[in-house]
């Protein structure tokens, strides 16, 4: 799996500045030593689903998600997975250590990492995907817990229903922080129609002044 | 009553419990503690089950009865442990009930949020009521992190008096998924007073083998394995394990064969997993194996053995004679602990000595504090250095790994109160060749020292691999006739009692010119002599290079391969002699050479004052940068990197301030205190601002992540700040920041707060009483300007 270097250049703020050798070369060694260290992870599991609008319920299971932004997301599906994944506490613990020796190393790393855990949801959902096709299913983008009214609350279902501690390391604190850091955890849809293919998924963001915002508001068709 | 367990037999454990209750129709989601309070039939139904098919013991359902799991659900913890084990126990009858310990789920500081006290203090209530309800053992199962492992078992066995086993589970890998592997497992398990240890979890059996071969090889302790029913496999949606029970119990023979002793099934085993395992062990006798006897130190995730190539154990972290370290440690700034720590490891250290002894601290705390901080950022393993044997069990307890202690004597009242420790804690320890008449002029007199150091530690139990004896470096300026008595000595020691042993060895050159001749001359005798592990400055090359050279000589480094890399190209490297004066500080700066910078500065000291230098180059450089950042002519990491160059520009101005001037005169515009909220662990934005903040002349006292209201409320109070720095990334740890305002408006009523991250903006800010709310580094500058100059808000 590579990381993509735009996308690190991206989350770092990045706008066309010029870029000096040194700059160059450490981008460079963080994105291979992030590659190096961390240990890819990730769980999921599919679950038969009843879409009430306002909630989501999870069939044979007592899970509900209440949420009306993920009802609308699953409008069409009737089944759903939900995935936990992460690269490992060994990327924070590299992240931590650079942060006291080398600040702007910690700082490109943590950009990597964040490129890393991207590139790696995408390739369980291309997975996903290929396995949703072949039992005559699309997929629908993936959806988080903090998106829309899905509250954060849920990352720690999601990982509890998962095991996900046990199984690839990842727990949630009483504030609902993932750690490791570099983790995801999302829904993502199984429906018979077409892909809802959503163009950015910066466009469902509220923060419209974001740094990272890829889309601007008044030209959708960059991105 | 618990009932004594004989751990030289085979013990069958039960399958797993989960995939039981799930065929029993338990759903996803559906916590199975909870069928101890409203189902215990159902749990009932299932250790019958396990005993019927043959198992010795059964596992309470007990594996997430923790505070941190049962948190928000309605359950009694003490409820459901206690019905956990009646239920158990009254389907086992004459069989044995193992109360189950799980992981608590969350990550251990530094990396997570939950610290070492509050495991422990979790597992201490679950083994409580565990004990008192009547469990005959204590499983800690599945356990990813070494140290939680630790602090379960420490919370096990002083509250209760019942036989404790630990398992931990590993990934393909081998390694768990903090990273530890089988033999650091063994080396620090083994020696915490448990009843056996193993491998649970994750893997099947095959895949297990391996790791389970790597475990007999050092264990001491009776050896348990409960392998998954092979690999998980997604079928459809549901989960499958494909290992049959005749195969599951193959394998099983197979381990007790080379050695297991306790055997059991996690995921996916059944009954029938349990009754093929139990049938085939019949007619087989427990296995002794051969155990490879060493003395080795560990951090969580490496192991540092003893004998062959020789080990430096790092000596800088000691404030003796040092006076920055003494006054970095009065000033709680760890930083400077840490780029010891960093600089040793990176010259070469395999362990790094721990010793912050001053008379003005309190040296049990900053002991903690300094272990916590050191382990966090280097995996290297320590020697905890102390002349208090409070401070060095505080130290010992909270250390991520198995320890040496430094040190024992041959005093009696020395020893009484060092082993004790050395063996509940399983540390290793250097052994000094006194006792109450000094140190004895001659090699003999200093082996019987060592023998009956030895000969004592065996009392409590101590094995002599667990020693590393001192033979006691004398100083060649006051008393050369001896020191060639020290080389003599561990010659002696090594032919005569064969331990590891280590030698402080810098001592011999003090008060002499050239100390590093002679330092590195004695080494190379003493090395010769059998020196396993000179206690020494990793920095001094000389030294370093006396080590290298020593390893190829004696075939340690084979074909010379660390040499090889270390001093191949050394004649390449072209000298940089181009000292090219009158460089251009400035832009030094804004292009971010950060190394270069110091020379830089240095050669400015030659023509100007310090302070002209900040206020004619560093500062102006620094708002040359910040105007390009916010026009976006340079990007964060550019930013960044020309902050960290003035921190090293200044570090040398301050380097030279602390020299040229009769009192501390310090740049400081004034005192912030910043943290990173409670409960909140994202901290680069405030690490960002932090040097930001110094360069611009501020006192900054970083309190990390995490950090709680009393915390934070206190240090504003003790370095009387008007400032501080708050930050949050979560819209769930903006609620922190909200309580840790209102408290500092309350204690600290003239304190200012300003307030920063990623969900934070304006009208937010202010809406949870925030005084300044400051979109990023730069920002806060501003603020910290402003308020310190005493401009007011309006």
């Amino acid at each position: 799996m590579n990381i993509d270097r735009k996308e690190v250049l991206r989350y770092l703020g990045y706008k066309n500045q010029s870029i000096d050798e040194v700059m160059e070369k450490l981008i460079d060694e963080a994105m291979i030593e992030i590659k190096e260290i961390m240990r890819r992870n990730y769980v999921y599991n599919i679950y038969d689903i009843e879409n009430q609008s306002e909630k989501v319920i999870l069939k044979n299971t007592n899970i509900i998600f209440q949420s009306k932004s993920l009802g609308e997301h699953l409008h069409n599906s009737d089944r759903c997975a939900l995935m936990a994944a992460t690269l490992g506490i060994e990327v924070d613990k590299r992240i931590q250590y650079y942060s006291r020796i080398n600040l702007t190393k910690a700082i490109v790393m943590d950009a990597c990492a964040t490129a890393a855990i991207e590139a790696l949801c995408d390739k369980v959902q291309e997975n996903m995907r290929e396995m949703a096709q072949r039992e005559g299913y699309n997929i629908t983008s993936r959806y988080s817990p903090g998106y829309g009214d899905l509250s954060i609350t849920n990352q720690k279902v999601i990982i509890e229903v998962l095991r996900a501690y046990t199984r690839i390391g990842l727990s949630v604190n009483n504030n609902y922080v993932m750690i490791p850091r570099k983790s995801v955890t999302a829904l993502i849809g199984f429906q018979r129609g077409e892909e809802n293919i959503v163009k950015c998924k910066c466009s469902r963001c509220e923060e419209k002044n974001c740094m990272y915002r890829k889309c601007g508001v008044a030209n959708e068709s960059e991105c | 009553m618990s009932r004594n367990v004989d751990f030289n037999k085979f013990l069958v454990f039960d399958g797993a419990m989960g995939t039981m209750l799930q065929a029993c129709g338990m759903k996803a989601g559906e916590l199975s503690e909870r069928y101890n309070i409203e189902k215990p039939e159902v749990i009932e139904k299932i250790h019958r089950a396990y005993i019927d098919a043959g198992a010795d013991v059964i596992t309470t359902n007990t594996f997430g009865a923790n505070r941190y799991k049962l948190n928000d659900t309605g359950l009694n913890l003490n409820d459901v442990i206690t019905r956990a084990v009646e239920v158990a126990t009254k389907a086992a009858k004459d069989k044995l009930v193992a109360l189950d310990v799980g992981p608590l789920g969350q990550l251990m500081e530094p990396y997570g949020s939950l610290s070492f006290e509050e495991a422990y203090e979790a597992f201490k209530e679950q083994v409580l009521a565990g004990a008192l309800a009547g469990a005959d053992i204590i499983i800690i199962e599945t356990m990813s992190d070494i140290y939680e492992a630790k602090a379960a078992i420490l919370a096990a066995r002083e509250n209760s008096n019942l036989p404790i086993i630990c398992t931990m589970t590993f990934q393909e890998d081998g390694r768990t998924l903090t990273g530890t592997d089988p033999l650091t497992m063994v080396n620090i398990l083994q020696n915490l007073g448990i009843a056996a240890l193993g491998i649970n979890c994750s893997l099947g059996p095959k895949e297990m083998m391996p790791l389970v071969h790597e475990v007999l090889k050092y264990s001491r302790i009776p050896v348990i394995v409960q392998p998954n029913a092979g690999l998980p496999k997604m079928a459809g949606s549901e989960t499958i394990f494909e290992i049959t029970p005749e195969m599951f119990a193959a394998y099983g023979r197979q381990m007790a064969e080379a050695g297991v002793r306790i055997l059991g099934g996690c995921c996916g085993t059944t009954p029938e997993h349990i009754r093929e395992l139990k049938n085939a062990l019949i007619g087989l006798k427990p296995v002794k194996t051969h155990i490879e006897r060493i003395t080795a130190a560990s951090s969580s995730t490496c192991t540092v053995t003893l004998g062959g190539e020789v080990k430096i154990i790092g000596e800088r972290i000691n404030p003796t004679g040092k006076k920055k370290l003494k006054e970095a440690l009065m000033k709680d700034d760890m930083d400077y602990i840490l780029r010891e720590a960093v600089d040793q490891k990176d010259n070469g250290a395999h362990i790094l000595d721990v010793n912050v002894g001053i008379p003005e601290m309190d040296e049990e705390t900053v002991m903690v504090r300094a272990i916590k901080e050191i382990q966090g950022i280097v995996n290297l393993p320590l020697q905890i250095d102390s002349v208090k044997p409070k401070v060095i069990e505080a130290g010992v307890r909270v250390c991520n790994g198995r320890p040496i202690i430094n040190s024992v004597n041959g005093e009696d009242k020395v020893m009484e109160t060092i082993f004790p420790i050395v063996k509940k804690y399983g540390c290793l320890v250097v052994a000094l060749t006194l006792d109450d008449g000094g140190i004895p002029k001659t090699a003999e007199e200093r082996l019987k020292i060592a023998e009956k150091i030895i000969k004592r530690a065996g009392e409590y139990g101590i094995p002599k691999e667990d020693i590393i004896v001192d033979c006691l470096v004398l100083t060649a300026s006051a008393q050369q006739k001896e020191v060639k008595e020290t080389i003599r000595a561990v010659r002696l020691v090594k032919e005569k009692l064969g331990v590891m042993t280590t030698l402080g060895v810098s001592n011999v050159s003090f008060g002499l010119p050239a100390r590093s001749l002679l330092n590195r001359t004695f080494l190379a005798a003493a090395l010769s002599a059998g020196l396993d592990a000179p206690i020494m400055n990793p920095m001094d090359a000389d030294m370093r290079d006396t080590v290298r050279a020593f390893n190829v000589l004696w075939n340690h480094d084979k074909d010379s391969k660390e040499y090889i890399n270390a001093y191949a190209d050394s004649k390449a490297k072209p000298e940089n002699n181009d000292n090219k004066t009158n460089k251009d500080l400035k832009k030094i700066i804004i292009d971010g050479l950060k190394e270069e910078v110091k020379e830089t500065v240095r050669e400015f000291l030659k023509e100007f004052k310090a302070l002209e230098i900040v206020d004619n180059y560093l500062i102006p450089a620094l708002d040359i940068v910040g105007e390009k950042y916010e026009k976006g002519e340079i990007f964060l990491p550019q930013l960044i990197l020309s902050a960290e160059t003035v921190k090293n520009a200044f570090e040398v101005i301050k380097e030279d301030i602390m020299k040229n001037s009769s009192h501390d005169r310090a740049i400081n515009k004034g005192n912030i205190v910043i943290a990173t909220v409670k409960g909140d662990i994202h901290d680069i934005g405030k690490n960002i601002a932090k040097i930001l903040l110094e360069n611009y002349g501020f006192q900054v006292y970083d309190l990390g992540k995490d950090v709680p209201t009393e915390k934070i409320v206190g240090k504003v109070k003790e370095v009387k700040a008007p400032l501080v720095g708050l930050s949050a990334l979560m819209t769930t740890t903006v609620q922190s920041m909200e309580e840790t305002i209102k408290a500092l408006k309350l204690h600290c009523p003239d304190c200012v707060v300003m307030a920063g991250g990623a969900v934070l903006n304006e009208n937010y800010a202010n809406m949870i009483g925030a005084d300044f709310y400051v979109k990023d580094a730069r920002d806060s500058v501003k603020v910290a300007e402003m308020v310190i100059n005493g401009v007011k808000k309006n």
